[in-house]
């Protein structure tokens, strides 16, 4: 078998066994959500409507249906556009998913650029230079970043860059006075630069900092940790030895060959990091008032909206899905290794 | 080989340097050029709030935005929202037939006159000529029509209102319209300040697939970002989760007002109040906050409390049909043992005791009913009279309060202080609101005491009457008394059948007096709005005294005046 055809063996393994848990996690959730207290129907219309009206949803709804023929509604809804109508917001879900998921991929986006950006340099000079003052350092703002959740975090960033200095603005994601660039994929940013309206990519970007850098701190801390854990064990290999008492320059074993396996780890808890972003951006969604798909998904849940709750753990289950799939190529490209491993046990 | 994989992993390496450096530098540059340029959002126009001199030239509107934070972004569907911050949207975005006014009287609105049938059973409106809809459109006698229709189609928001009486609703002529009922409505014109007129063409235009048969979703999709309505303001943004910004009509019938505001951003979100009035990006807050935090809110320069009355009352609902409040001594006992002024004095500061179970702001309470007072010692000779007396160890009350208001929960805490000296155990179980809604759908789940707050959708005592004590609510979150008492039902039903309202009021009046005799609900307290603003940015009626004290007709948006320029001298 050619190594082309082994990755791409690789790739559908892992897309196999996503569409398995998504089924699962479909079940699951829709479950759950129809044996929470309260009927839907009843909630949705208010205590004064008629009971003709609320009865009329419920067939609507397919409520008094058995849960596996509602179940068969939804999943023939899936595919077909309809998700149902929201409870909360009235409308089907799927304009909802397409309103409110583009602010929190752009949120999750930005958070895992600050991420990568810093916890990678910070775990490399931590490890490189271990035990010493810079470690001890890293290793300090580490702990405070695991310990203090990101709420915490983002009402002391609020209050320190946003109410304090007003150096960043505190709430949404666009200026009162600045128009949304024109829809093209939801994200501010992507379509500023789409349509070249430069203002409003600089507005995007300044309400992202404080609610992106909130977020991150927390996978900042960890990944650091786990990336001069690695660094340090990959530091007492032979080949590391070997290199140094060739007389290799110092920078080219840490960036060339102390980097890259050193990553494999670290790589690999930044996707699980980034895929629970979308459950951690609840809270940040409700304090940067962030219109997006975690608060939406707060929403809901405090308004037992079944159609939104099932599609917003759905989604959440996809992206997850997606971004293992991602992380798997990408460790698979740093570490052959895996990628012969699943060839060997073909 | 080996070299050039070599270059190729350094050029990869030099690539990833370069653009995390340019990532770092957009993110500095971003903030940097927001840092040093000036913020437009809070300039504004010398002219704005000064006064126009000549009478001639149309009034100014303030440039720059009046944000208010509510408990959730409006619901702007007129068949459909129905809470605060929708029916303040729809105050502001349609026009209805009649208007209320602060004395509790309605005024013309669309509808210029009116008269009324000899049996009561049909309405005639004449309507206001030259009126248009935000899009330019002619308000006609079929869109009364058509809005009436729809309403009561959907079923809901205020359309309980209407449901049971409206026969059907003609169109005479293009400025005529006369609407027939089933049966008798005493408050239908009250009520009618609750129909929103809509642009029947431009719905029609927007309908989506939906349940409604031939007319598809009646547009209510587009209903909920857009507006169909002729009112003084009409939707510019909406964003369903966070915030609805309105813009003033400019063609509004009526006229617009000097330094009415220009633009009003609703913030559907009570989680940074503190934090938005603070720093002045909303100039007035909700009334969700605690009382210490609106009152530490109201230290900061230039910011004032300010406490408003509605017609919402907050009621202790006792379950008569589970021991031992089934029985009427211990529920009499209850509410002489409660301590109605440490609740209003130290929990809900601001609020009125209330003087039985219709608000006194409300048309139509009776004020023979006396304010609700601590009596411990008729209380312990009340219980004394119990079949429960000497066995109420066996009866611990359960008392739900609810977790999403915290203060519920000290004033759950102070009734069980309270009953404690009369020999009652409570136990307090604080539940999430849906779970509230839940156990109250069934007798066996309900709990002996709930506190919840409610209020009238119109402006007549009967609205709550009906809405609190007739066996149509059993099993909803308005009722946990259980009252199921048929002579009661049709005492209210009657009532509201009164065409005379002399006569009407006075049938209210009995009601309470029975419901008062009967114990079922320990009415704790008139609910005040207690609200922090800033009085030299927002001139506004309500706060200065001229509150209507409706759901939403407070913040009629055209009646306030709006000072931006002031909120640079708060710094």
């Amino acid at each position: 078998m050619s190594s082309r055809t082994s990755s791409w063996t690789f790739v559908l393994k892992r897309i196999g066994y996503s569409a398995v848990s998504l089924v699962g996690l479909s079940i699951l959730i829709f479950v759950i959500a129809r044996v929470l207290p309260g009927d839907p129907a009843r909630l949705a219309l208010g205590p004064r409507a008629p009971q003709s009206i609320v009865d009329a949803l419920r067939a609507q709804l397919h409520l008094n249906d058995p849960i596996f023929v509602q179940y068969f509604y939804w999943i023939q809804g899936i595919f077909s556009g309809n998700w149902g109508i929201s409870l909360f917001t009235q409308r089907n879900v799927i304009l909802d998913v397409q309103e409110f998921l583009p602010a929190t991929v752009e949120l999750i986006m930005f958070a895992a650029i600050i991420d990568l950006v810093l916890a990678v340099p910070l775990g490399l000079v931590a490890g490189r230079f271990a035990n010493s003052a810079v470690d001890n350092g890293v290793r300090v703002l580490s702990y405070l970043g695991i310990a203090v959740p990101s709420f915490v975090v983002a009402v002391l960033l609020q209050l320190s860059l946003g109410y304090g200095t007003n150096l960043f603005p505190v709430i949404g994601r666009l200026s009162q006075s600045a128009t949304p660039p024109p829809t093209i994929t939801g994200l501010y940013t992507i379509d500023s630069i789409l349509t070249g309206n430069y203002a409003d990519l600089a507005d995007a970007i300044w309400h992202l900092v404080l609610p992106a850098f909130a977020l991150a701190l927390g996978p900042i801390a960890q990944e650091a940790r786990i990336m001069r854990s690695a660094v340090v064990e990959n530091l007492r290999k032979d080949y590391t030895l070997s290199e140094v008492s060739h007389g290799l320059p110092e920078r080219t074993i840490t960036l060339k060959y102390l980097m890259k396996p050193s990553l494999i780890p670290t790589i690999t808890i930044y996707g699980l990091d980034i895929s629970a972003q979308i459950a951690n951006a609840f809270l940040i969604e409700l304090i940067f008032n962030w219109p997006g798909f975690s608060r939406y998904g707060l929403n809901a849940m405090l308004s037992k909206d079944l159609n939104a709750i099932v599609a917003v753990v759905i989604v959440a289950g996809f992206m997850f899905a997606i971004a293992n799939i991602l992380v798997d190529i990408v460790v698979g490209y740093l570490d052959p290794r895996i990628r012969l491993q699943e060839r060997s046990e073909e | 080989m080996k070299t050039r994989s070599l270059q190729r992993r350094y050029a990869i390496g030099r690539g990833i340097t370069a653009v995390i450096i340019i990532i770092i530098l957009v993110i500095v540059g971003a903030g940097a050029y927001f840092v040093l340029t000036p913020s437009t959002a809070t300039t504004t126009s010398p002219t704005s709030s000064t006064p126009t001199s000549s009478t001639t030239t149309p009034p100014t509107l303030a440039s720059g935005t009046l944000s208010v934070s509510f408990a959730n972004v409006p619901v702007t569907d007129p068949a459909k929202g129905s809470d605060e911050a929708s029916s303040t949207a729809l105050v502001n975005l349609y026009d209805s037939l009649v208007f209320p006014t602060s004395a509790g009287t309605l005024q013309p609105d669309l509808a210029t006159s009116w008269q009324v049938s000899s049996d009561g059973l049909t309405y005639t409106f004449k309507m206001r000529q030259g009126v248009t809809f935000h899009n330019g459109d002619p308000v006609t006698a079929s869109d009364v029509v058509f809005s009436m229709n729809r309403l009561i189609t959907v079923g809901q928001g205020y359309s309980y209102l209407f449901s049971p009486y409206i026969g059907n609703v003609t169109a005479l002529d293009s400025s005529t319209v006369a609407i027939h009922l089933k049966k008798t409505f005493g408050p239908f014109l009250t009520a009618l300040v609750r129909l929103y007129i809509l642009d029947q063409k431009q719905v029609v235009a927007n309908i989506g697939s939906g349940p409604y048969g031939s007319n598809g979703d009646y547009g209510s999709t587009w209903l909920l970002t857009h507006d169909a309505g002729s009112g003084p303001y009409s939707i510019q943004a909406a964003n369903l989760e966070s915030f609805m910004t309105l813009q003033a009509y400019t063609n509004y019938w009526n006229g617009t007002q000097t330094n009415q505001p220009s633009t009003v951003q609703i913030i559907g979100s009570t989680s940074s109040t503190q934090a938005l009035f603070s720093s002045k990006q909303i100039q007035i807050t909700d009334q969700w906050q605690p009382y210490s935090t609106v009152a530490s809110l109201a230290q900061l320069k230039g910011a004032k409390l300010v406490t408003i009355p509605t017609v919402n009352e907050f009621y202790l609902m006792i379950n008569t049909k589970q021991a031992p409040t089934d029985d009427i001594f211990v529920r009499e006992a209850m509410t002489y043992a409660f301590n109605y002024t440490a609740v209003v004095n130290d929990i809900f500061t601001g609020s009125k005791p209330s003087a039985g179970p219709v608000p006194s702001a409300l048309p139509g309470h009776d004020s023979a009913i006396p304010v609700g007072q601590q009596n411990l010692a008729l209380a312990k000779q009340l219980m004394a009279k119990s079949k429960y007396a000497g066995q109420l160890n066996n009866y611990p009350v359960k008392y739900f309060w609810v977790t999403q208001v915290p203060a519920e929960q000290k004033m759950a805490l102070q009734f069980a202080s309270d009953m404690q000296q009369i020999g009652i155990t409570v136990q307090v179980i604080g539940q999430p609101w849906l779970t509230v809604v839940a156990d109250l759908a069934n007798l066996t789940s309900s709990p002996n005491i709930v506190s919840i707050q409610d209020g009238a959708s119109y402006f007549e005592a009967g609205s709550v009457l009906q809405s609190r004590y007739t066996s149509a609510s059993d099993g909803t979150w308005e009722q946990n008394e259980w009252l199921q008492n048929t002579t009661l039902d049709n005492m209210i039903y009657s009532a509201l059948s009164t065409l005379d309202q002399t006569a009407r009021f006075k049938a209210y009046a009995t009601i309470q007096q029975q419901i008062y005799n009967m114990y079922p609900t320990i009415c704790a307290f008139d609910v005040y709005e207690v609200r922090a603003y800033y009085p030299t940015v927002v001139n506004w009626y309500a706060a200065n005294g001229h509150p209507i004290v409706l759901l939403g007709y407070d913040f009629y948006f055209r009646d306030f005046q709006f000072y931006p320029s002031q909120l640079a001298a708060l710094g």
